[in-house]
């Protein structure tokens, strides 16, 4: 993905009027709009800004955008997690920007799955292989999850269709290949897939009393 | 109903400052605790100095510890154990770290920038589950409060008859609109209270609501321009919108379950293996603090002083220390004396990990979808919940351990729950995903 293409969502952090002078939140407020001067400056499409409320993850739906980027320390983050939860299926990289320089907590961040960016003084260059790497990590870390949760699901699968032909050998004194013959025939009769039938048969069992 | 006040300050309390490191990158915590009314630790509480650890093979590995937490009433004992020096006894100096969002909370935990955090009982379960992006082993060393939550309807409501959840029910069926209530964080203890009542009152929260996420502080805010209905919180924010004028409170929390857990003081599993001591020593500390807190009412004003302050919760002293004494009201007018109010020892039935408490938290967590498969709610909670350092840790500060890992509590639907048979449990609601 060249860097214009990346559609990016900016989300700002909204401020309590009461604490706008506050020292923090002016920090706050300066990192956000260095970045954003930095995402334009390396030609990057921020397609928009949002504020974090509580219409941020409607808007989100409605953008489609290929990344976002929050502060790390805003507390429209668990707002997010609203999306990244409704979203696990396809979900989208997050990246964190902080002032936090500490290479090893970057690492640590980058490891648990969090693309953090390191803004010390936020220099324009430093934007690209940062976000760069954010989305390659991404790209990798959800082709490993992915595949993860499909041999996952197969073993699940396996498990259930192995306990039902027990159950079947058990009740009914059949063979091990009888049992499975049963199970796949019931399955094709009924158009079902061999482990939902499995799991059928379990159910039915548990109901009854195993 | 004021607070009485000493007539001379100076000879009860004493200025405390918060030991908070400057060299710490979160600018919020740059903030000395100035002027707030706090007894000088060690002596007043009868701490012997030296600690209670034998220099050697108990000592703690490592002796400073960055302990996140929230702005919420519930994480007073973490900051407690801090303002009054009960870490020091236990050879450990706690820095207390305030947080902007449990997301934020659950990244520090999960990448070791925080050893531990005063934390949302689901969120533990949440990570340890790989529910919402990162997955890894988790470890609750202790609960640090039952009770104390609420559900707040706004005045708009309240005014047509939604005070209660039988109320809300009937206007949801009249006027049909869409109805927008706000939790803490998806897989958090506010979510799982929030979709249990409305559930409890014939509501399916999943289908006929809309339900958000909203950082705690910003509640009252999010009520007052009209963006929700409703909204389940920890104290001090449910009170504050009483005092604010803004909403009403329709349910507390220990009406859905008394004495339910709430906040833990959650860390990674990682870090008990690495630091056990260091784990034992802070969950001492804190369990002290716990214990101070239940002893007196002046105690629980003095620690309502401490954590109004800016640093913590930044709030008046009179938002937080109402309900922390039972005294609640409804803000229509009605009020009473809870006896369930938010407890953070009670002879330590409140700190012990149970099992059937983190099983309980799975058990919604199936019901409501984010769980996809029943997981195996014993084992993972037995690996979870560290019972054992909770034991030993309870063995040097002197509280008393329960027999059984299980209790046994029935909750405002009728339903008990027991820790026995965790997955018939989770399928037996009427309502679910």
């Amino acid at each position: 993905m060249k860097a214009a293409s990346l559609r990016i969502v900016v989300v700002n952090t909204v401020i309590p009027v009461e604490n706008e002078q506050e020292s923090h939140v002016q920090a706050q407020l300066a990192r956000s709009r260095a970045l954003r001067i930095g995402l334009l400056q390396a030609g990057y499409n921020i397609i928009a800004v949002l504020p974090g409320d509580l219409y941020m993850t409607e808007r989100i739906a409605q953008l489609q955008p290929d990344m976002i980027i929050i502060d790390a320390e805003s507390d429209a983050r668990d707002v997010l997690e609203h999306m990244v939860l409704a979203t696990r299926d396809a979900p989208r990289p997050i990246v964190l920007f902080t002032e936090d320089s500490d290479q090893s907590n970057m690492a640590a961040a980058m490891e648990a799955g969090v693309s953090a960016y390191v803004v010390a003084g936020l220099q324009t260059e430093r934007i690209k292989p940062v976000l760069d790497v954010a989305m390659a990590r991404f790209n990798a870390d959800q082709k490993l999850r992915s595949e993860l949760s499909d041999t996952k699901a197969k073993l699940a699968e396996r498990k259930t269709i192995e306990r039902a032909k027990g159950l079947l050998m058990e009740r009914h004194q059949l063979s091990e290949n009888d049992a499975y013959q049963r199970l796949r025939k019931q399955a094709m009769e009924k158009n079902l897939k061999l482990a939902d039938l499995a799991q059928r048969v379990l159910d039915v069992a548990d109901l009854l009393g195993a | 109903m004021s607070i009485q006040t000493p007539k001379n300050k100076s000879e009860d309390f004493t200025t405390v400052e918060a030991h908070l490191d400057s060299t710490q990158t979160n600018l919020q915590r740059r903030h000395f605790l100035q002027g707030a009314a706090v007894v000088a630790g060690a002596g007043v509480v009868g701490l012997r100095s030296g600690g209670v650890w034998a220099a050697g093979s108990d000592k703690p590995e490592k002796e400073e510890v960055r302990i996140g937490f929230i702005p919420l009433t519930d994480c007073a004992s973490i900051v407690m154990a801090s303002v009054l020096g009960f870490d020091k006894k236990y050879g450990i100096k706690i820095i207390p770290t305030k947080e902007s969002s449990w997301a934020s909370v659950r990244d520090k935990l999960v990448n070791g920038e925080l050893d531990a955090a005063h934390v949302l009982y689901g969120l533990i379960y949440g990570v340890q589950m790989g529910v919402s992006g990162n997955k890894k082993d988790m470890a609750v060393l202790m609960t640090l409060n039952n009770n104390g939550q609420a559900i707040t309807l706004s005045k708009k409501l309240a005014d047509k008859g939604a005070v209660d959840g039988a109320g809300l029910a009937k206007l949801m069926q009249m006027e049909k609109r869409e109805y927008t209530f706000a939790h803490t964080l998806p897989t958090g203890t506010h979510a799982m209270w929030l979709n249990y009542w409305m559930a409890a009152h014939g509501i399916n929260p999943l289908k006929e609501a809309k339900v958000i996420t909203v950082p705690p502080p910003q509640m009252v805010a999010n009520m007052r321009v009209g963006n929700m209905d409703g909204y389940c919180v920890g104290e001090p924010w449910n009170h504050r919108a009483i005092a604010d004028g803004i909403g009403i409170t329709a349910a507390t929390t220990q009406d859905i379950w008394k004495d339910h857990p709430e906040k833990v003081l959650g860390t990674s599993a990682e870090f008990v293996q690495k630091y056990p001591n260091t784990a034992r020593a802070m969950t001492a500390a804190i369990l002290e603090a716990s214990r101070w807190i239940d002893a007196s009412l002046t105690n629980k004003n003095k620690m309502a002083e401490t954590i109004a302050d800016k640093a913590y919760v930044n709030t008046s002293v009179d938002v937080i220390n109402q309900r922390i004494m039972g005294r609640y009201q409804n803000g229509m007018g009605k009020t009473w004396d809870d006896p369930n109010y938010m407890k953070f020892f009670n002879d330590g039935a409140v700190n012990f990990p149970y099992l059937s408490d983190g099983m309980w938290f799975m058990t919604q967590h199936k019901r409501w979808g984010l769980l996809k498969a029943d997981p195996d709610y014993l084992a993972v909670a037995k690996a979870v919940n560290r019972i054992d350092v909770y034991k030993d840790a309870a063995a040097m500060a002197k509280v008393a351990v329960p027999k059984d890992a299980m209790r046994s509590s029935k909750l405002m639907d009728g339903s008990v729950w027991d820790g026995k048979n965790p997955a018939a449990y989770a399928a037996s609601f009427k309502i679910k995903a």
